[in-house]
């Protein structure tokens, strides 16, 4: 009977590690505006991407899988990636990161969306773990909305390193491009809270 | 009357399974809905912009695409003839490409859609015991008369499989993977 108490004790302390291990998940971790009606945002144009890391492409991959993702998932229509690079041209916008708000305005009413999703790939490349190297991919998606400007999502996500299985068992790791999709799919994910 | 339950139980069994390999392999991808993709005879596949080391790359999946394209029946523009159109077009970067551009590209070449894309990821890679090859592409096909994308896909292929990674099997090459990837993410399509 005592070693049952033990045993019962035992496993009640691991279910509370659990549970507390995973406390704070059921906080949403990015942001989304209640007050806005998504519903009307049918077409966006994804700007291009601030790249914060080594790698000179990561930006302009990353915004084509954006593109793609929200296509995919059928949320919103996307306006030709050619047509956003030509309107800021066009506006004579440079930096995409200092954007006003009367310039997001202006670049709706020139592309015709309702909203423009801007954002930045902090970390993009393989991370060395000991023997093992893994893919690691950060990003951060912002989304305004051009009849006032402001912002009405935001989401960073962050995904990256060998697991266990992979490293002590040789199971199959991630590839970059895969890490970078699963990232995007996650963030793009969010949207659909609304 | 048992044997030939078995065996109609056999091949609902097998036809489910095939089912379910077949859409577990396919590549996520996005089509417009009420496309007419029959409709769809003749295709200019444009020039695609490289995110990779390798500075052919995006004309190597190019090629690819268009020999793909063709083994399915489906008419394409000669790469040389989409290169004139271009520079007569005064179009000196891919990136910048505006959709009236393309519309008026694909009218000019005589083609329903015009495919455009890019190549994220074309090389060796390092795994944790071996190298393999991995290719990332991206593909859209717009519609020249109303300009609306049509469809759009992302292929990667992947890491080394089992067999590589534990007894150094010898994988598929570079090129066969690119073959792999492009036929996989048009097999969406057509």
């Amino acid at each position: 009977m005592k070693l049952l108490m033990k045993l019962f004790t035992l496993i009640s302390i691991f279910f509370l590690i659990f549970c507390l291990g995973c406390a704070g998940k059921g906080n949403p971790d990015f942001y989304l505006n209640h007050d806005i009606d998504f519903s009307y945002i049918k077409r966006v144009a994804v700007l291009p991407l601030d790249n914060l890391t080594n790698d000179k492409f990561a930006a302009d991959s990353v915004r084509h899988v954006v593109i793609s993702e929200l296509l995919t998932t059928g949320l919103v229509d996307v306006s030709c990636p050619g047509d956003a690079l030509a309107a800021l041209e066009g506006l004579k916008i440079k930096q995409v990161q200092s954007l006003n708000a009367e310039q997001i305005k202006s670049i709706g009413k020139t592309l015709n969306v309702q909203a423009v999703i801007i954002g930045a790939v902090n970390k993009y490349g393989e991370v060395r773990e000991g023997n093992v190297s893994a893919p690691e991919v950060t990003i951060t998606l912002m989304m305004a909305d051009t009849g006032s400007g402001s912002i009405i999502w935001s989401v960073t996500r962050t995904r990256g390193g060998a697991g266990f299985m992979v490293r002590h068992f040789g199971a199959k790791s991630e590839t970059l491009s895969e890490t970078v999709l699963h990232v995007v799919n996650e963030a793009v994910r969010t949207l659909y809270k609304y | 009357m048992h044997k030939k339950l078995l065996i109609v139980f056999q091949c609902l069994f097998s036809l489910i399974l095939t089912i379910v390999l077949i859409q577990g392999c396919s590549p996520k991808h996005y089509v417009r809905g009420k496309t007419d993709i029959k409709g769809i005879k003749k295709i200019a596949v444009l020039p695609f912009e490289n995110f990779t080391a390798d500075e052919a790359a995006g004309e190597k999946i190019r090629r690819i695409v268009i020999a793909d394209l063709l083994s399915r029946g489906v008419e394409t523009v000669e790469p040389g003839e989409v290169t004139r159109v271009l520079r007569d077009f005064k179009i000196k970067s891919l990136n910048v490409l505006k959709l009236s551009e393309i519309k008026d590209i694909g009218k000019t070449l005589g083609t329903d859609a015009v495919m455009s894309g890019a190549v994220e990821y074309y090389g060796m890679s390092k795994g944790v015991s071996v190298n393999y090859p991995e290719v990332t592409v991206n593909l859209r096909l717009i519609e020249t008369a109303s300009g609306a994308v049509l469809w759009s896909v992302r292929n990667t292929s992947g890491g080394p499989d089992f067999w590589t990674r534990h007894f150094g099997s010898e994988g598929i090459t570079l090129s066969e993977t690119a073959g792999d990837v492009v036929r996989e993410a048009i097999r969406t399509l057509f």
